[in-house]
């Protein structure tokens, strides 16, 4: 049996066991695992979605750029919850033990466990573009907040009171 | 230096345990301590800003200090657990409303799935029952019967300092947007058991700059920013220049004139910040156009009233101010611009609080003559119910092509959505003003997603966890986007404005936010304007 011939014909059992691995990694997965409405379940769907999808490409021997879009629902979201970054990322890799998993309790699939090597330096790539993902996102976040710092709003919280501040500047007054 | 090869490392990570695991839950959720660390906590209050609001009359906030949420040691006051108590008690006395939704919650988990913290965390404590439960589990103890009696067995919970934090943690993971509420069989309004849960801990000294500064300022000079009088008449001044270059128009608007026929109150945000400016254009170009007899207060400037975050004192005496301010100048009755938070304290506190409005007429418009019975307590009518009344009367000539780089969808802000049912009203004018779509129906009207920073959460401290309770808000845009090619998030909600433009600007790029009076106001056609070609609307840099 080829090593593609017994990924498909696996699929279904290592993409679920993958998912729910993932979705274990929440305090409270249940709802996340249950729920297939995307808009009352974002999290959980669009992870659901973005591992099958990752998985296809794998299949598929798609070009590194295809991964973007799956990889991008996935770790934005992970990039903004309690994870460390380890976390955020490890879903990724776990796809290797996940497989390795299921084939060893799988006769026909046992002999290709020697075989995953290129398999392994693909998720391993997939992971990397992962954590770069991961550090563009983090990156945003600081823009973010610098962003609204600049916007003006922090004179809220960083600036004395300007009644104040205009009675230590009278010209200031009279300038209005 | 050994070289780490990286099939050995794959294989470590592969073979070895979960990286994940660290996050499995192994207890109870009882005993799961609240941990504070950088990004998961607002900012305490500055002790100065409490020292002075607790020296206003009507209002009382003690026990300001230094203090660190990361620390052990809160400084909290010696018999801290009587004030807890005592504060429980005083209020169940107080609030019938708060007796009875202690009581006649039956955990059925209706709300459970509801909330937007939950949904972008899966933290069980953001439930909405079990955040009550944080409550509920020390009323049990010490209110019950069955607690008194059987402690844990029935559900209670001796009060500890580790609850304390747990509070602080929680009733801060909470926008009070009362989508839950929708949801519940018994129509519990889990966001008072949040502003009860602050206002107990406020009898601590115990809460967050971001909401106390504000209301300090409001409190002090009448808005959030602290802006002065003249200050924030040349922010409005500054918007009639940009007017008058946009489209040659000249906009004269009067303030604290005594004798108008209405007040005009929108949120400050409005007069100052992106894109709440464009928002405020949109209001001035509009009372332009049909020759509104109003004013704007430089002391009531601020539509906004963060009392409602903090306690019921403060948020009676900020509803005030805009009472006694229309008072003063003999307005006939007030419109209020789009703040999300002041219509759910005008609506549903005011005429508790601060009611009745006798010195005020029931709203009736000038230009249609319509009476808005619906404001008849309040006497206070929001811009987007006046504005969808000209329309149909066929005041305002709209001119939609002036909106062709707009494709828009509607988020229906929180409170003027669950707290006023002002649903239809925006729809209506952007049926006339632009081309829009609506997004998924659990996601709108009753049922809308919140932005994930009211409550005076939208400090940038905190902005990891903004983003991940918004994101079934940007989930929902993120879907219109793709599917229609949707650029503008319209809303009525000057903290919306504020925090989905950078909701959006991390989840759906580059989905703009526009309150709906600026799409109003790009549409206007002036009598005699001399308008430039401006392919953004209002925020057309000529």
């Amino acid at each position: 049996m080829e090593l593609k011939e017994a990924l498909e014909g696996h699929k279904k059992e290592i993409v679920s066991l993958w998912i729910e691995r993932t979705l274990n990694s929440y305090k409270s997965p249940g709802f996340f695992k249950k729920e297939s409405d995307s808009f009352a379940n974002p999290v959980g769907v669009n992870i659901k979605d973005a591992l099958s999808t990752i998985f296809d490409l794998l299949l598929a021997n798609a070009e590194h750029p295809d991964y973007a879009d799956p990889l991008d629902r996935i770790i934005r979201i992970r990039a903004v919850q309690t994870f460390t970054p380890a976390q955020a990322v490890a879903p990724l890799l776990e796809l290797k033990w996940v497989i390795k998993q299921v084939f060893s309790t799988k006769k026909d699939a046992e002999p290709l466990l020697s075989e995953l090597d290129t398999l392994d330096c693909d998720v391993d790539r997939i992971a990397l573009m992962g954590f770069n993902l991961y550090m563009e996102c983090r990156e945003q976040i600081y823009r973010c907040r610098i962003n609204e710092i600049k916007s003006g709003s922090h004179v809220i919280t960083d600036s004395g009171c300007p009644s104040k501040l205009l009675q230590d500047k009278p010209t200031t007054l009279e300038s209005n | 230096m050994a070289v780490v090869k990286v099939d050995k490392l794959a294989r470590s990570v592969a073979e070895g345990p979960s990286l994940m695991t660290g996050a499995f839950p192994t207890k109870d959720w009882m005993e799961v301590p609240a941990v504070f660390k950088p990004g998961n906590y607002a900012y305490p209050t500055k002790p100065e800003k409490l020292e002075y609001l607790d020296s206003q009359q009507g209002i009382s906030l003690p026990n300001a200090r230094d203090w660190n949420p990361e620390e052990d040691d809160w400084k909290l006051p010696e018999n801290w657990k009587d004030i807890i108590i005592q504060g429980i008690a005083d209020r169940l006395d107080k609030f019938r409303s708060l007796k009875i939704f202690m009581d006649c919650c039956v955990r059925c988990g209706a709300c459970a799935d509801k909330c937007h913290f939950f949904l972008g965390t899966g933290d069980p404590k953001n439930m909405p029952v079990l955040r009550a439960e944080l409550l509920r589990s020390v009323y049990r103890q010490n209110f019950t019967l069955a607690g008194k009696i059987l402690g844990k067995l029935a559900g209670g919970r001796e009060m500890t300092v580790g609850i304390v934090k747990e509070w602080f943690m929680y009733a801060y993971q909470c926008t009070e947007c009362r989508r839950c509420s929708v949801f519940c069989p018994y129509g519990i309004d889990t966001a008072e058991i949040t502003m009860m849960l602050r206002e107990l801990l406020h009898l601590l000294g115990i809460g967050i700059n971001w909401a106390m500064e504000p209301v300090a300022n409001s409190n002090r000079t009448g808005n959030h920013m602290g802006l002065t009088p003249q200050a924030f008449k040349g922010n409005v001044d500054f918007l009639c220049e940009d007017i008058e270059n946009l489209t040659g128009v000249k906009v004269n608007p009067t303030f604290n004139r005594k004798g108008a026929e209405v007040l005009f109150i929108t949120p400050s945000a409005d007069v100052f910040a992106e894109p709440g400016i464009f928002t405020c254009m949109g209001y001035l170009i509009l009372f332009e156009a049909i020759g509104l007899d109003y004013t704007w207060s430089t002391y009531a400037s601020e539509g906004g009233n963060f009392g409602l975050f903090t306690s019921n004192e403060v948020m009676k005496k900020l509803n005030a101010k805009m009472y006694a301010e229309a008072e003063r100048l003999g307005v006939k009755w007030i419109l209020g611009g789009e703040c999300g938070h002041m219509w759910r304290v005008v609506h549903q506190y005011m005429e508790t609080m601060n009611g009745p409005a006798d010195f005020l007429e029931i709203p009736k418009s000038p230009m249609t003559g319509t009476v808005f019975e619906n404001a008849a307590s309040t006497k206070m009518v929001h811009i987007s119910e006046f504005t969808a009344d000209l329309i149909k009367h066929g005041k305002l000539n709209l001119d939609k092509s002036r909106n062709a780089h707009v494709k828009a969808t509607f988020h229906d802000s929180c409170n003027p959505a669950r707290a006023m049912g002002l649903l239809d009203e925006p729809r209506y004018i952007m049926d006339h003003v632009c081309d829009w779509v609506e997004m998924p129906e659990n996601t709108i009207r009753e049922k809308t997603y919140c932005c994930g920073s009211g409550t005076a959460l939208n400090t940038d401290e905190i902005m990891e966890l903004r983003m991940r309770s918004g994101l079934p808000r940007a989930n929902a845009v993120k879907y219109v986007r793709d599917k229609h090619d949707v650029n503008t998030l319209a809303c009525v909600c000057a903290i919306d404005r504020a925090t989905l433009t950078t909701l959006c600007d991390y989840w759906v790029p580059p989905v703009q936010v526009a309150g709906i009076s600026e799409l109003v106001g790009n549409a206007l056609v002036l009598e005699g304007e001399q308008r430039q070609e401006l392919d953004e609307g209002l925020r057309t840099l000529v």
